[in-house]
């Protein structure tokens, strides 16, 4: 059995390492395609040409593209993914500097969405088309089908606008290292509690939709009905077969959430300001600063991956019955 | 008397609304019409100088326009959906269509018209000000082209027109008309301005107020429905033929066609699609047909699930199977034997493409990266509301509200038609 596990898991991560190095070729190629110069921006028509030439071959641009492909996955064996053309600074401290926020970030809104939305199922299944059913059931149609840009900005208008209770932008204040603890901690939940709402609340939805129609599924099965013949109280049968049934397709699902997370909340990190991966990727790629968008594309790509994988342990960890799926 | 209002019904009802608001508006563009198919006529090659995409789009809006109860007494009989119980989804959905088809005459200007900024910017919803307007020259030649002209300048609403004045107050003093814009006085001659019943300004209406630059937000509203529903039709029909033909295929001719897309479309199932979307153009710029394609090509991995699995079933049937061996061609068994038996399925997986698209589409002209620098989009009017969001709610909140109630009645139908199809579903 041990066997097993382990040769699914080695195939597993050998397939999951050899999309991520397709997905890292494709956007490189991408890339290159791309019209646009990068070191365009960094000339001036008073430069010499030798000068012009060297500005380009420090950035790597004076060889052919197989070439700079060929160098570029031999850097990553090494570590070394260059330096970004803007920040003026190796892109492995760039990029760090912006995932340690969106990893938090989504971690926490991740943990939001599963709780609140296990609740809420879990809640209304118990009564299933009471009234606490019926209208969660509404507000949950209305939040999915709401862009999450307009809850954010109706969120501003609301509570910063209209109450001023929220600032709208930024992590912190400027004189939040002053502050002792517990205000800091304050002024950062201060600050992070209109965008987590804005992320978390199209996650909710979507997960509570998932997981009332699982759990009310599992709840009209035959063993359900003959654990309560069997004198079973509700508690026990929700807490030890209800929930763990309804967490296997949970996770597939709250896998690729976490990975979406992961990738950067793009349209949250604009409304609010937030020096997330998102914005940091779309401005990189504006700037065409070619090794800080392989750097970003490689980490969400790699998280998002690792979500995934993350997932399908704790799946197999669950029912060891899924192996043979992954085996496949 | 209780009430039982059919759709056909209600699109009439809207139909005569509309006439009854805008008659002015409809004389205008039947008078178009009138001239415009007396120069075909008589002068073909100016004609086609003169022909351009507004014009088109104006003549054929009132064309189909005018035809609308022709078309729904025709069809009344015959399709069925006419004849049904009005819903709240289908009113909405029928508006929408209205606003697509005809917005040239629901609004009477150009999205972008705008004049005196002073005056005009950021007025919130039902509120008026005064407009003054002034006499036209008149040319004095009366051939033929020059009036088409006339007729062509007065009905097609132009982004800049000189002969309007906006202001705060307005009084005359003798010969001369003093009005102020923002306390400042400013002074015309009275014989200059055209008189209406009598009075030299009328009060001018902006229902849904005004965004930073004067312009009318219920006008943009209603040109951003265009680029909505268009850039949704296109996406999903590019999504549609590629997923049908290519689900067709992996299906009906397993082989390495079959092994490669499914590699491709889990690839693209596991990672978020809006991610490649954005970053395609990003790199290759925004123009209408950039983004039509990335939307059409980023959608079709559903619907090729769908097919394929539906296929690989249904190829291994006898009526399948014997018209195969009639000698059906491929193309003709998808079309005669294969495309009636799943078309339910494929309606509802449609109409949900649909509302993810329109969702993108405003997504991405909120970020700046949709069609939001060309064409009034709902996505880009929130976005240049976020700016006065301390000043102006309604440059947000009509947009999204109109965008909410969009996805909301393409999600409903969706779950309507997949109910009507499959019993079993319960449906509210």
């Amino acid at each position: 059995m041990n066997k097993i596990i382990t040769r699914a898991i080695t195939k597993r991560i050998f397939s999951s390492v050899l999309v991520l190095f397709l997905v890292i070729t494709f956007v490189f190629f991408l890339l290159r395609m791309a019209p646009g110069d990068p070191a365009q921006k960094f000339l001036s028509p008073n430069f010499s040409p030798q000068l012009a030439e060297q500005i380009s071959k420090s950035f790597n641009l004076d060889k052919s593209v197989p070439e700079q492909y060929i160098s570029f996955v031999a850097n990553l064996f090494t570590g070394n993914l260059g330096s970004s053309y803007t920040y003026r600074l190796p892109v492995t401290k760039v990029v760090y500097e912006y995932l340690s926020f969106t990893i938090i970030f989504s971690l926490i809104a991740f943990l939001i969405q599963t709780i609140i939305s296990f609740w809420l199922a879990v809640r209304s299944v118990k009564n299933i088309n009471g009234s606490f059913d019926r209208s969660v059931d509404k507000l949950s149609l209305l939040v999915y089908a709401t862009p999450s840009f307009v809850i954010g900005l109706i969120l501003i208008l609301i509570f910063s606008v209209q109450l001023d209770l929220f600032p709208t932008s930024g992590t912190k204040s400027l004189n939040n290292s002053e502050l002792p603890f517990i205000s800091r901690m304050l002024d950062y939940f201060s600050h992070l509690f209109l965008p987590l709402i804005t992320l978390t609340a199209g996650g909710i939805a979507v997960f509570y939709r998932y997981i009332r129609d699982n759990i009310n599924d599992i709840y009209n099965q035959n063993f359900i009905l003959n654990l309560r013949a069997m004198g079973c109280s509700e508690q026990t049968i929700l807490r030890k077969h209800i929930i763990p049934n309804a967490l296997g397709p949970f996770l597939s699902i709250a896998g690729i959430e976490l990975g979406i997370l992961f990738g950067g909340a793009l349209i949250t990190e604009v409304i609010f300001g937030l020096p997330g991966m998102g914005r940091l990727t779309i401005a990189a790629i504006f700037e065409r600063d070619y090794p800080l968008v392989m750097g970003c594309t490689l980490a969400a790509a790699f998280l998002m991956i690792l979500s995934n994988l993350i997932a399908d342990l704790v799946k197999i960890k669950i029912d060891k019955r899924l192996i043979k799926d992954l085996l496949q | 008397m209780k009430l039982n209002l059919k759709i056909w019904h209600t699109v009439l009802l809207i139909w005569l609304v509309i006439i009854i608001l805008r008659f002015e508006r409809i004389i205008e563009l039947i008078e178009l019409l009138y001239s415009y198919s007396l120069i075909i006529i008589t002068d073909f090659s100016f004609a086609s100088g003169q022909f351009s995409l507004s014009l088109a789009d104006h003549i054929a809006g009132i064309i189909i326009f005018l035809l609308i109860p022709v078309v729904v007494i025709y069809f009344v009989k015959r399709v069925q959906f006419f004849n049904k119980k009005i819903f709240t989804s289908a009113v909405i959905i029928i508006l929408l269509m209205f606003g697509f088809l005809f917005a040239p005459i629901i609004t009477d200007r150009n999205p972008d018209f705008y004049k005196d900024i002073a005056v005009t910017k950021l007025l919130p919803p039902l509120s008026t000000v005064k407009e003054i307007r002034l006499k036209e020259q008149k040319s004095d030649d009366n051939n033929k082209q020059q009036e088409f002209i006339s007729v062509k300048n007065k009905a097609i609403r132009l982004s800049f027109d000189e002969s309007v004045i906006y202001c705060d107050s307005a009084i005359i003093s003798g010969n001369e008309l003093v009005y102020y814009q923002e306390g400042n006085p400013k002074t015309i001659l009275v014989e200059d301005v055209l008189p209406e019943n009598g009075k030299y300004w009328s009060a001018k209406l902006f229902v849904f107020g005004t965004d930073e630059f004067g312009r009318d937000i219920f006008t943009r509203l209603i040109y951003g429905t265009r680029i909505s529903l268009f850039i949704g039709f296109c996406a999903v029909g590019i999504s549609f033929i590629l997923g049908l033909l290519l689900g067709f295929l992996a299906g009906y001719k397993s082989g390495w066609l079959d092994l490669v897309l499914n590699r491709i479309t889990d690839l693209f199932l596991a990672f978020p699609v809006i991610f490649i979307i954005i970053f395609v153009l990003a790199l290759f710029g925004n123009n209408m047909l950039a983004v039509i394609l990335v939307l059409g090509f980023s959608g079709w991995m559903s619907l090729f699930k769908l097919v394929k699995t539906e296929i690989s079933s249904i190829k291994t049937k006898d009526f399948f199977v014997s018209s195969k061996l009639l000698g059906v061609s491929a193309f003709s068994l998808m079309k005669k034997e294969f495309l009636p038996l799943i078309l339910a399925s494929v309606i509802v997986n449609i109409i949900f493409q649909f509302g993810n698209v329109v969702l993108a589409e405003s997504a991405l002209s909120y970020l700046g990266l949709g069609l939001g620098n060309e064409y009034s989009s709902w996505g880009s009017m929130i976005q240049s509301g976020q700016e006065y969001i301390t000043q102006s709610w309604w440059m947000i909140v009509l947009p999204g509200v109109l965008l909410i109630l969009t996805l909301l009645t393409i999600n409903d139908l969706g779950g309507k038609i997949k109910a009507h199809y499959n019993p079993r579903i319960k449906y509210d």
